[in-house]
């Protein structure tokens, strides 16, 4: 993948080593992203291939894969494209495991997880629509059939939105917003943390059985995964 | 009886770093010197949140021997997400 123009404007040398840093940083505590789920599938610049599983409920299911361009790195920020864990190909918006939720606000304010959990506690995993909460997603697309982007600072396609013209990635680029420990972060807590366990169908039905005595039939089916989003 | 001193290790925004912390120091004081190690100067304190191997945010008000860190206990502290969308 190239920058827009389909040009190299930063020297490939200069990325290289970037990435490569990147890479060690994460290889020096790789134990622990693999102990939350975060799985690295490969480094060659300059893809990076992630496995994001939900390590915190049981079993634990693959959630979503991201692949992550460091091309022009860091003159330009890094793309970021959620794919398929397996077959690596990159997800249509109606194919999403998750559109990456973003809880944003309760009652008017910004709200953190800890309070939302209260919330979910309180109300028995449902939070009441009157309390006005706010349900941003983090992933931004306009039609179905669009692969999705990420939208936030630190990413390519955010600061390439005609939106953001105000937003320049230079204004971020010494914070670490791009680097490739802030996105997995981002990703592991929109994507993963969100996910809280498996939502099912039931379907029971109540008739008379062979012997004319009432008999109740059910029917259960795995529809995806509990998605709660998280707060801020 | 819980040690009155405990290594851990800082991941800040993808970098480790390791200290030594008394049990009785707040966790604010952790991400002061974890940020000072890996000299990130550039973002506003309030801009870092510090989280368990669980992905649980930590009170930064709260003493290191309140939560039950073992020693050598890695924790990641990484820049909050910015406004998106």
């Amino acid at each position: 993948m190239t920058a827009p123009g389909g040009e190299l404007l930063a020297d490939p040398a200069v990325s290289r080593a970037k990435f490569a840093r990147e890479i060690a940083d994460f290889r020096t505590v790789e134990s622990e992203y693999r102990r939350r789920g975060i799985l690295l599938l490969g480094a060659e610049f300059p893809t990076v291939s992630l496995a994001f599983a939900a390590a915190q409920i049981a079993p634990s299911p693959m959630v979503f894969g991201a692949d992550l361009d460091f091309t022009n790195y860091d003159l330009l920020p890094p793309a970021v494209t959620l794919v398929n864990p397996f077959t690596r190909e990159p997800y249509r918006a109606r194919e999403l495991p998750t559109d990456l939720p973003r809880l944003a606000r309760v009652n008017g304010k910004p709200v953190r997880r800890e309070e939302v959990d209260k919330l979910l506690a309180k109300h028995r995993g449902n939070i009441p629509k009157h309390l006005g909460m706010l349900r941003q997603r983090l992933l931004v697309w306009h039609d179905p059939d669009q692969v999705p982007f990420l939208c936030l600072p630190g990413v390519r396609a955010y600061h390439e939105h005609p939106e953001h013209s105000g937003d320049s990635w230079l204004l971020h680029r010494t914070s670490g917003a791009g680097r490739l420990a802030t996105i997995i972060e981002h990703l592991y807590r929109f994507g993963v943390l969100t996910v809280r366990g498996y939502a099912f169908d039931v379907n029971i039905q109540i008739g008379p059985g062979p012997t004319k005595q009432p008999q109740a039939q059910a029917q259960v089916h795995l529809r995806g995964l509990q998605i709660v989003p998280g707060g801020e | 009886m819980k040690p009155e001193k405990l290594e851990l290790t800082v991941v800040v925004n993808g970098t480790p770093t390791q200290l030594e912390t008394p049990a009785q120091a707040e966790l604010r004081s952790v991400v002061t010197r974890a940020l000072a190690q890996t000299k990130n100067s550039g973002q506003p304190f309030e801009n870092w949140e510090l989280r368990d191997v669980n992905g649980q945010a930590l009170d930064l008000g709260k003493k290191v021997g309140q939560i039950n860190f073992a020693s050598g206990s890695t924790l990641f502290l990484s820049l909050r997400a910015g406004v998106g969308g």
